[in-house]
């Protein structure tokens, strides 16, 4: 494809030859091994179950609307609560920013044709797919599914019940799939998390191999730092969900007690291996949100990222520590005291590099020429939620007062503050902003605009209640509830639908500008001094005509400082 | 701003919600700062006309840098130690304090007392002294449970297979909810249960009410030997096996395991042979057929137990091989309706030790409901609880085993008259 004449028009949009209509058979796209046309089916896919994830939230908020409702049997409440959590994380979000965006800008970032192992890239794909087929069947119960196919399907059905936490003995006594839909589940998971790896290895080798002239380590985007912090997490902490399961296998298959206290196992064991991969996969999800943000501010202030290397030392610190703080999802199992105090204090080893990002993006916009585009409205809004996802995790760090709110409505509201408020705003602001680079043209920026004022005003008056509800002692995963608890539930449950509908608006709105969009986009839109707004938009099937030769950093706006009195 | 805590019922709540409302007080100072200054550098700085005005190339400051660094860490070091000091103050014990041990399953509470008096059930009420240290010790039958009191602002995972406690000093006489927090399947939210906090002299009256107080441990042994169901499958008489040993001259016996080493049946052996039935196995016995008592008994009912099969040295004479009486002998049965005949029988022939009430399976499935259900056997087919699948699965219920269960119930054929099997289906039928 390389033969194609690639002719950008004079304000660099390339109309013919681009990555998107090079090759337009159906085979080019599912055997495509440039990675801006894997990040595109990643987008896809993943969409797709954020969709399916974000219906069964909305069924599980309606339920919720009144106490003693009986909307749905309690079975299926938690079967979509597991299907829920599942979702969204396995399926949505920990691929979310690194498979879409990453793949689509890491290499045009740092000026290469395309990731060091582009056959392995399409590899981690479909090893997605394929784990993503096995989570489903693992959810909807596979003896129940086998019955069924052979036509013997009777009785209930029985789908995995167990939350996405999957905690023993639980799990591994449900009728769900009588055991083996948690080691369906893991193995998903572990083919997931298969997935990440090779994807992480990729990315790595791609940051130190592949790098244009010029382009040295502190002239790295923070988006690209933060895609390196999250590689090195995916890579080291996935192999922990194989090692959980064989143990599973091995107790299953040998009887041998390591997590089933009928055997002589202990329970709490599996917390720790459950929490210490997906305690890091917190951050997986986050951190190149983080780098979304920091890219998007300087572009939009025209200012230069205030304190380059605290920002990316921190994204850095954030990446270690979060191997070590695993246990504070576990401060009322009944471990030590001694233990509980450790983990507290580490935990707050996250929470001051976090602090650090956020005075930096702010302080970015000092003295700056600001533009409020959406992205810049989505940059801000994760800004304002992250603040709040943040100071509420002091609550939950902070041992005595964590001990009240654990397994409370105020963990489900924070997680969903820095997961969606987080990595989820991030994603749909990185989607904002590279727009016209991934498609060469432009959205429309007053429904963008509708629909960020409508999902930002929903997802505050469904989670704010929230805070409100797990502060009055409301445990989460219940099917019903008090009479006391009603009316901020039913302030959520308005909420959920303003958001969902927001999400789709936002959503629609890009899909059917970039499949029937008019206005073309340039190739540098926001003047941005970042590598990957200096090819053309869409980009051509190896990124740059000529390959570029790096100068100068990617955030040099403004005058130079000792230039000041010109001003 | 933002005071949604409960009410403080107990001595540890207002040191929490004192820590807890100091860190709404930050979160709102730091939010309202942080996010101000961005709103002010938005409006400020903003773009005119379209057209960007210069900006300076400020890349960073190491003042500001050490600055917002030092304080955030200054603000954690002293939440994090006040934190510790709380939780600290929360776990410790008092030497005074009262324990009560408490199960968890799915899906209801059992508060045991250290004179042995019990409550139990869905909404069961743990019921204390005002101003007592409580400690409860705490463990669960099957998967894993938390006891969360809000008012307290106390929690604690429950953990089967081994103890965990938590400890508080209630303040104020009431009625205070208590939650299960750890999902625990189908009726996790209606896993409730009360704290009633008393008087002093209230609780003395309540707790004094005990049928079990004074009992020798054999005789609270042989209440259990019932109401835990043991008699379903170890008899008291001389030879008779049911489906385990039969207790009768069972203290010190000695004899093979399965695995071919020797035993000799003392305390110890007991002990785990309740709490761990699969590791030391009787030659010629099946293995996990017998569930594991871990968990279920307090140390004062093993002990019971033990002085129990201790007592059946044959000093008394041999028990006929179903030695199960309908409690008072003078009680003249035929006076009482066939239900109320057959809930006794329920107890007196242990179905109570496999068979619960309440809606949750234990060896056997539960009577609340199935009759006139549709139950799926292990064969595939199904059947509907009547009168005469009941009465098979009575007198022989290896023929059509429930799926999802082991099959663990001895034959009561030649163990119940026709009469008191028509009984028992009356009492099964009112459980709903």
């Amino acid at each position: 494809m390389g033969g194609h004449q690639v002719v950008p028009d004079a304000n660099g949009h390339l109309k013919e030859n681009n990555y998107l209509n090079c090759d337009k058979s159906i085979k080019s796209w599912l055997l495509t091994l440039d990675h801006k046309r894997i990040a595109i089916l990643y987008l896809v896919s993943i969409l797709s179950f954020f969709f399916v994830g974000g219906i069964s939230a909305l069924i599980m908020r309606s339920h919720l609307a009144m106490p003693q409702a009986q909307v749905i049997s309690p079975d299926l409440y938690n079967a979509l609560f597991t299907l829920h959590g599942v979702l969204m994380i396995f399926l949505f979000i920990v691929p979310g920013i690194p498979a879409t965006m990453g793949n689509f800008l890491l290499p045009l970032m740092i000026g290469a044709k395309d990731v060091a192992f582009p056959r392995l890239n399409l590899f981690s794909y479909y090893i997605y797919v394929v784990g993503a087929l096995i989570g489903f069947v693992a959810i909807i119960n596979p003896v129940w599914l086998i019955d069924y196919l052979q036509g013997m399907a009777q009785g209930v059905w029985n789908p995995l019940d167990t939350g996405w936490t999957f905690y023993t003995p639980y799990s591994t006594s449900t009728g769900a799939g009588e055991g083996w839909g948690v080691i369906l589940m893991t193995f998903a998971a572990f083919v997931l998390g298969f997935s990440s790896i090779l994807t992480g290895l990729n990315f790595i080798v791609t940051i130190h191999k592949l790098r244009a002239p010029g382009m040295n380590w502190m002239r790295l985007p923070v988006l690209v730092w933060g895609l390196y912090a999250t590689s090195v997490i995916q890579t080291l902490a996935t192999p922990v969900v194989g090692i959980t399961l064989i143990l599973l296998i091995v107790e299953r298959v040998l009887g041998i007690g390591i997590f089933d206290p009928a055997k002589g196992g202990d329970p709490v064991l599996y917390q720790h291996f459950f929490w210490f991969y997906s305690h890091p996969v917190v951050y997986i999800m986050v951190l190149p949100a983080f780098g979304v943000v920091g890219e998007i501010i300087p572009v939009m202030s025209r200012k230069p990222i205030f304190g380059y290397k605290a920002v990316v030392f921190a994204s850095i610190g954030i990446a270690a520590v979060a191997f070590i703080v695993w246990a504070h999802h576990m401060f009322t199992s009944g471990m030590s005291a001694f233990s509980a105090a450790i983990f507290s204090a580490l935990t707050f080893g996250v929470a001051v590099p976090t602090a650090v990002k956020v005075f930096n993006w702010v302080s970015t916009m000092y003295k700056g020429s600001i533009r409020f585009d959406s992205a810049m409205l989505y940059a801000m809004a994760f800004v304002f939620l992250f603040m709040i996802a943040g100071t509420t995790g002091v609550y939950l760090a902070v041992l005595g007062v964590d001990i009240y709110y654990h397994d409370t409505y105020f963990v489900v509201a924070h997680f969903h503050y820095t997961i969606q408020g987080g990595a989820v705003i991030g994603l749909i602001a990185a989607l904002h902003f590279w727009f016209p680079k991934m498609f060469g043209k432009f959205y429309n920026e007053g429904w963008a605009k509708f629909s960020f004022w409508l999902l930002f005003f929903g997802f505050n008056l469904t989670f704010l209640p929230q805070f409100v509800l797990g502060m009055e002692g409301m445990p989460r995963r219940y099917y019903d509830y008090l009479p006391e608890f009603s009316s901020m539930h039913q302030l959520s449950t308005v909420g959920a639908f303003f958001n969902g509908l927001g999400y789709t608006l936002a959503l629609l709105n890009l899909t059917t500008s970039a499949i029937w969009g008019k206005r073309l986009a340039p190739s540098n839109p926001y003047n941005s001094l970042g590598l990957e707004w200096q090819c053309p938009s869409p980009p051509p099937h190896d990124n740059f005509i000529t390959p570029p030769v790096v100068t100068s950093g990617s955030y040099d706006y403004g005058y130079p400082i000792e230039e000041r009195s010109k001003a | 701003m933002f005071r949604f805590l409960p009410e403080q019922a107990s001595t540890i709540a207002p040191e929490v919600d004192f820590l807890n409302n100091l860190i709404t007080d930050l979160s709102v100072f730091f939010t309202v700062a942080i996010v101000g200054s961005m709103l002010y550098f938005a409006w400020k700085y903003r773009r005119r006309n379209g057209v960007d005005h210069p900006t300076p190339r400020i890349e960073g400051s190491h003042t500001l840098e050490i600055i917002w660094t030092a304080v955030p860490t200054a603000v954690c070091i002293f939440l994090g130690w006040a934190g510790i000091v709380v939780y600290n103050d929360m776990k410790h014990v008092p030497e005074n304090a009262m324990t009560i041990n408490v199960t968890g399953w799915k899906w209801a509470w059992e508060f045991q007392y250290q004179n042995g008096k019990k409550s139990g059930g869905q909404g069961a009420e743990l019921v204390v002294p005002v101003n007592q240290p409580i400690k409860l010790v705490m463990t669960s039958r099957d998967v894993l449970h938390s006891f969360f009191i809000p008012a307290m602002r106390v929690k604690q995972d429950v953990v089967p297979g081994k103890y965990s406690y938590v400890s508080f000093t209630p303040v104020k006489t009431g009625l205070y909810d208590v939650y299960c927090t750890e999902y625990c399947g189908t009726r996790h939210s209606y896993m409730l249960a009360k704290v009633r906090v008393v008087s002093a002299e209230e609780f003395e009256a309540w707790i004094s009410h005990d049928p079990t107080e004074g009992l020798a441990p054999s005789d609270l042994g042989k209440q259990l030997y019932t109401s835990l169901g043991c008699n379903a499958c170890h008899s008291l008489a001389d030879g008779v096996r049911l489906v385990g040993p039969s207790f009768y001259k069972s203290f010190g016996r000695e004899g093979k395991l399965s695995d071919g080493s020797n035993y000799s049946a003392d305390e110890n052996y007991i002990r785990e042979s309740i709490l761990n039935p699969n590791i030391k196995l009787v030659d010629g016995y099946a293995a996990n057929l017998m569930p594991s008592f871990d968990g279920r008994l307090d140390e004062s009912q093993l002990n019971a137990l033990i002085a129990f099969i201790k007592a059946q040295d044959g000093s008394a004479p041999p028990a006929p091989a179903v030695n199960i009486s309908l409690g008072d002998e003078e009680e003249d049965l035929s006076k009482l309706s066939p239900k109320e005949r057959g809930e006794k029988l329920y107890s007196a022939k242990a179905c109570i030790g496999c068979h619960t009430l309440d809606g949750s399976n234990l060896v056997g499935p539960t009577f609340k409901g199935s009759y006139g259900s549709k139950r799926e056997l292990q064969d595939g087919s199904s059947v509907t609880v009547d009168d005469a699948y009941i009465t098979e699965s009575i007198l022989q219920p290896m023929t059509k085993v429930a799926k999802g269960f082991a099959p663990a119930m001895p034959p009561y054929e030649g163990q119940l008259s026709e009469s008191e099997v028509k009984d028992l289906i009356e009492f099964i039928k009112t459980v709903k």
